[in-house]
């Protein structure tokens, strides 16, 4: 015990608390990344002014008057228009809205994997829109962690494995038996995507989300593939990753019930925010009802 | 490992079947290089050393009769190293139980053992020894053909008089790595055998005393890429002897034979290899593509993880570069073992001390970088297509499948004709146009392989029919030493058996027309010859002219004549007077340089009567007689050499047919390969994308065979548009190689390729159909349940 670095102390009592479902907030200080200066040029960018706007500034991401125009042939489609949105360090926040009203775009481009047409998006003091691709890759595997709609899992893999995809590129990984833990599935480690249900399937998504020790944890209609207990269950891991882990987490949603667990929400719709308000008493994923 | 390593590992493992299809192919070219480059290599290092080893001559001259004092200046000429006199003749070899006789070449070596130029490797017994003089050495193949062994004694006529010759041992040389006898092509160990005598036994038996009739040479490294000067002056120096040939190392048979074949494996080393893995390059990138299109969300979804372009690219290409270091291995492998084969198989016809199959790292390392690179083209277009997805389809369920309309429904006449099966099989045709093309050019290239290998075949066996069906008819030629005159054939005629008998009139000389100059030979046959007549490439008799020549085209082009020049011929032998001589008739024939005139016409031109160096003979049909005609001929002394017909086909049957047969099959199995590999892959490759297609036409009440001969129709549509395409390509190919052969000794016939084209027909028919069979099982154990419930 006695040669047991700190770090791996912290790490294993972040899993002790959540397992035991012990909802008291961790200290931010000892949950926010460490953001040590890098080698590499322009990661140590990135990530160096992230470290040093982490405690001063509590806003992660902020999107100005940011539009986004698809052209097929003659014809463009507005799928985003005018959207400015500030995303706070460790929130929830929701997006409402119903199908078509450019949610995912908007998450793709929170999460450097769409362009915008129009306006600007900052990372910290940094201009995402400005990322040579290279920058963009390394904010995604460096502050990005994705769960997805239908879990996107690597079928030839197993659960482990699917997990160990994120670690293996990852700069700080967690130990993958303990994000497998955190999710509740070390059991089910050595089972392929075929052989887990969909809650199951989700759940090492987010594993793998988590495993990477990320930032910013985006999901994209988490639930939607899920039924009503299943979902529950995953928005609760959801939702701990904020209250415990201390992330910053996005779940885009057409359920406005789902939204209640958030601190705050907006609204899109055909592109636009129509509405946006702080939620100051977020209710447990436990306690609502759809 | 790394994780997607072992993704890629559990994706080889699972792609079984069409891994199986595109590394086959792949591993053929592979082979088909190791092999053919191997074997190429063997038989090069083989001549070499063996050539070293013999001290093999850089040229011969042919003498009738010279001093060997007076040959001695040839060591003098600038260029010459080194010279050796020596007598050669032929003999007819008398062996008890042997009823035909047999043709000897007899040859004079040194009484005591020492390094000469075409030296000899002892393989049985010893040199000579001081006992007798009446010792001889024999060539290896034929002692063991025959079963001679040293201690036994055999009778040769040598000189009119027959030799009682104590057998010391067997020997090989390189000067006869590929011993063919007079009127064949092809080695016959059992009726021609080469016989080594002492130097003073050979002199006195010839009355060849202080004489030699043969000067062999070696050149100076500086020379020996250019021997005509030298032998040129030494022609005109030794112009006084008659000299009979002059033959550069480049036109000596037995090399000439051999490096034929070793540049036909160098070409044949580089088209093979290239066409089999142009295919595989080619269905490996319908697999991969397919591979890219099926991991689009996996791709979407490392890059959302933040894989960069290049770690995925990578990954992509890793699966090509696996199935090409697999299949490259593998080529390797096969490829040795099929040297080791063709290796065996040269041995059979060439006598090499030791033609071993060696071990070639560096063709090794060369076969698996042919594989990689060749899995690396395979894979690029599908790695590419990967890398331009654009991270966010990760999030976004796959787009249904570009439908819409094909080009053949704007016509809308024809379309509507069409039953539904048929249209379905159209648009999937059309739709996925990197799988139709890749089809086609495999079916293509298998289609110009076989046609090409089958051409050959016939071309082979219709090149012997004709030879020896219709030009030479006769069932017994002897040939003289010397010109006969007409009672030589008189005493032919009234040999026991012989129903019939034509004289034959052979004349050597040197052709001049302006200032090319050719040495060459007049047949000079009777008119209205049965026994032996010369025809054109159509088959027709060609006429024989009463006065003046009939040159062959090769031979016209070769002295720039045409009909009515006159041309100046010097003969070797005899008096050497030059003659003008008129041409008569050009003719297209398939014996390259041959010249024929009528038998009275050229004897009176040689201020003969009736001039005879050879008879055909025509013999009864029961046999009875055989023994008597061929005890009588063994005893005549003016045969120099008997061929008979039914050995020379046979042995032409034996070796060169027989063979030729097994590297047809070969090249045919190899066809099938990629008709077989190119129909699966394309078909299993087109049944996992429309799985759920399948499933819901087995929904909608589809039997599995009914939904298989959707897929059949498919398959036929390109697997037959490929293969009409490569029946006139393999044609191509074959008239490329017949220019490529038409040299002066012979010409390939091009033969109707209509029957070849229905057989490559039937094969590619034949091995798409097995092909269809394996993809027919897919269906059968389709779980299209599950197809239907799950996501893509
Ligand atoms: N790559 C694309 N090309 C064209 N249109 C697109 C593309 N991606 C999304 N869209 C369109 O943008 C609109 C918003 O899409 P999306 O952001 O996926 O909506 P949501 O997630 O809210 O359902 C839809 O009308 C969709 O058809
Ligand atoms: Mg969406």
């Amino acid at each position: 015990m006695l040669g047991r670095s700190p770090r791996r102390r912290r790490r294993r009592a972040l899993a002790e608390s959540y397992s035991t479902g012990n909802h008291r907030r961790v200290e931010p200080r000892c949950l926010s990344f460490d953001l040590r200066p890098l080698a590499c040029c322009e990661e140590s960018n990135i990530l160096s002014q992230a470290e040093s706007r982490a405690s001063a500034s509590s806003v992660l991401l902020r999107l100005e008057n940011v539009g986004k125009t698809y052209h097929m042939g003659e014809v463009s489609v507005n799928v985003l228009r005018h959207v400015a949105l500030e995303i706070r360090d460790r929130q929830v926040l929701a997006i409402l809205g119903p199908s078509g009203s450019g949610k995912s775009t908007l998450l793709n481009i929170i999460g450097g994997l769409d362009s915008v047409s129009e306006g600007r998006v900052w990372y910290r003091d940094r201009e995402m829109t400005a990322f040579s691709p290279r920058e963009l890759t390394t904010y995604r595997r460096e502050i990005v962690g994705f769960v997805f709609q239908f879990y996107n899992l690597v079928p030839n893999l197993t659960a482990r494995e699917n997990v160990m995809v994120s670690t293996e590129i990852s700069r700080r990984p967690l130990d993958v038996e303990e994000a497998l833990r955190l999710v509740g599935l070390s059991d089910r480690a050595e089972h392929f995507p075929s052989q887990m249900s969909g809650g199951e399937q989700q759940r090492v998504s987010i594993a793998r989300a988590l495993a990477k020790n990320p930032e910013l944890l985006l999901c994209d209609e988490p639930t939607g593939a899920l039924d009503y207990d299943t979902g529950k269950r995953v928005l609760r891991l959801l939702v701990d990753a904020c209250r415990k882990l201390g992330k910053t987490v996005v779940i885009i949603t057409h359920n406005a019930a789902i939204a209640q667990v958030a601190d705050h929400v907006i609204r899109l719709r055909s592109g636009e925010i129509v509405e946006a308000h702080d939620n100051p008493d977020p209710a447990p994923p436990e306690e609502i009802t759809w | 490992m790394k994780v997607l390593d072992r993704k890629l590992l559990r994706e080889l493992r699972s792609t079984g079947f069409l891994l199986l299809a595109v590394g086959s192919i792949m591993a053929i070219g592979v082979s088909a290089y190791n092999a053919l480059g191997s074997a190429y290599r063997n038989l090069t290092i083989a001549q070499r050393l063996y050539y070293a080893d013999c001290r093999m001559a850089d040229f011969s001259l042919d003498l009738k009769k010279a001093p060997l004092a007076d040959v001695a200046v040839i060591a003098q000429l600038p260029g010459v190293v080194e010279i050796r006199p020596r007598i050669q003749f032929f003999a007819t070899v008398d062996l008890e139980n042997v009823v035909e006789p047999i043709n000897g070449i007899v040859i004079s070596m040194p009484n005591e053992r020492r390094q000469v130029i075409d030296d000899i490797v002892l393989r049985q017994g010893g040199y000579f020894t001081d006992r007798r003089d009446n010792e001889v050495i024999l060539n290896d193949a034929f002692a063991r053909a025959n079963k001679i062994y040293p201690g036994m004694w055999i009778h040769l006529l040598l000189n009119n008089r027959r030799q009682e010759l104590f057998v010391v041992g067997t020997a090989i040389s390189s000067e006869f790595t590929y011993l063919v006898g007079p009127g064949s092509f092809v080695p016959d160990a059992k009726r021609l055998g080469v016989f080594y005598v002492k130097q003073t036994f050979a002199e006195e038996v010839f009355d060849f005393q202080g004489a030699c009739n043969q000067v062999l040479g070696r050149l100076a490294p500086s020379v020996r890429d250019r021997p005509e000067e030298v032998l040129r002056r030494a022609e005109i120096l030794l112009d006084s002897y008659g000299v009979l040939a002059a033959v550069p190392l480049r036109d000596q048979p037995s090399n000439r034979f051999l490096s034929n074949e070793i540049m036909g494996l160098r070409a044949f080393g580089v088209i093979n290899p290239a066409i089999f893995l142009a295919v595989a390059a080619l269905v490996l990138n319908v697999l991969m593509s397919r591979l890219a299109e099926q991991q689009r969300v996996v791709v979407g979804t490392l890059k959302a993880l933040g894989y960069s372009r290049g770690a995925i690219f990578w990954h992509f290409l890793k699966f090509g570069l696996a199935v090409g270091a697999f299949s490259g291995l593998a080529g390797c492998a096969l490829g040795y073992w099929l040297a080791g084969g063709m290796t065996a198989m040269y041995d059979t016809f060439f006598e090499f001390p030791n033609l071993e199959n060696r071990f070639y790292p560096d063709l090794t390392v060369k076969g698996l970088a042919i594989g990689l690179a060749c899995g690396m083209l395979g894979s690029f277009h599908g790695a590419r297509q990967v890398l331009q997805l654009e991270p966010a389809v990760a999030m976004r369920p796959k787009p249904p499948a570009d439908g819409g309309a094909i080009l053949l429904e704007r016509w809308p006449a024809l379309w509507r004709r069409l039953s539904f099966p048929a249209r379905m099989a159209l648009r999937n045709v059309f739709r996925s146009r990197l799988r139709t093309a890749a089809g086609i050019f495999a079916a293509a290239m298998g289609a110009t392989l076989s046609v090409d290998a089958l051409l050959l075949a016939f071309e082979t066996s219709y090149m012997v029919d004709f030879q020896f069906e219709l030009i030479q008819r006769s069932d017994i030629d002897l040939t003289f030493k010397d010109e006969q005159s007409r009672e030589a054939w008189d005493e032919a005629r009234r040999l026991p058996g012989v129903d019939h008998a034509e004289p034959l009139f052979d004349v050597s000389c040197t052709f001049t027309h302006g200032s090319h100059s050719r040495k060459g030979g007049i047949t000079g046959i009777l008119p209205g010859a049965t026994l032996m007549i010369p025809r054109d490439t159509e088959g027709r008799p060609l006429r024989i002219p009463e006065s003046g020549l009939l040159l062959t085209r090769k031979m016209a082009q070769l002295l720039h004549v045409r009909v009515g020049d006159e041309i100046e011929l010097r003969p070797t032998k005899g008096l050497r007077e030059s003659r003008r001589v008129r041409v008569a008739e050009i003719a297209d024939s398939f014996l390259g340089v041959a010249v024929y005139a009528d038998i009275h016409f050229l004897s009176t031109l040689m201020n003969e009567e009736l001039a005879v160096t050879g008879v055909q003979l025509k013999v009864r049909t029961d046999g009875s007689y055989r023994k008597d005609l061929f005890r009588e001929i063994k005893q005549l002394p003016a045969v120099q050499a008997v061929s008979v017909r039914a050995d020379i086909i046979r042995s032409v049957r034996e070796t060169l047919v027989q063979n030729q047969h097994v590297f047809i099959g070969l090249l045919v199995m190899f066809a099938g390969v990629i008709f077989f590999g190119s129909v699966l892959n394309s078909s299993l490759v087109s049944l996992q994308e429309r799985q759920r297609e399948v499933a819901t036409l087995r929904v909608l009440g589809y039997g599995p065979w009914q939904v298989g001969s959707l897929f059949l129709r498919e398959s036929v549509l390109t697997n037959g548009i490929g293969t009409l395409v490569g029946l006139p390509l393999g044609y191509l190919l074959n008239y490329g190689i017949v220019v490529a052969y038409d040299t002066e000794m012979f010409r390939i016939p091009l033969i109707d390729p209509t029957q070849v084209w229905f057989i490559v027909i039937g094969l590619g028919a034949a091995f798409g159909l097995a092909a269809h069979l394996v993809v027919q099982r897919s269906i059968h154990r389709m779980d299209w349940l599950d197809a239907l419930k799950t996501r893509e």
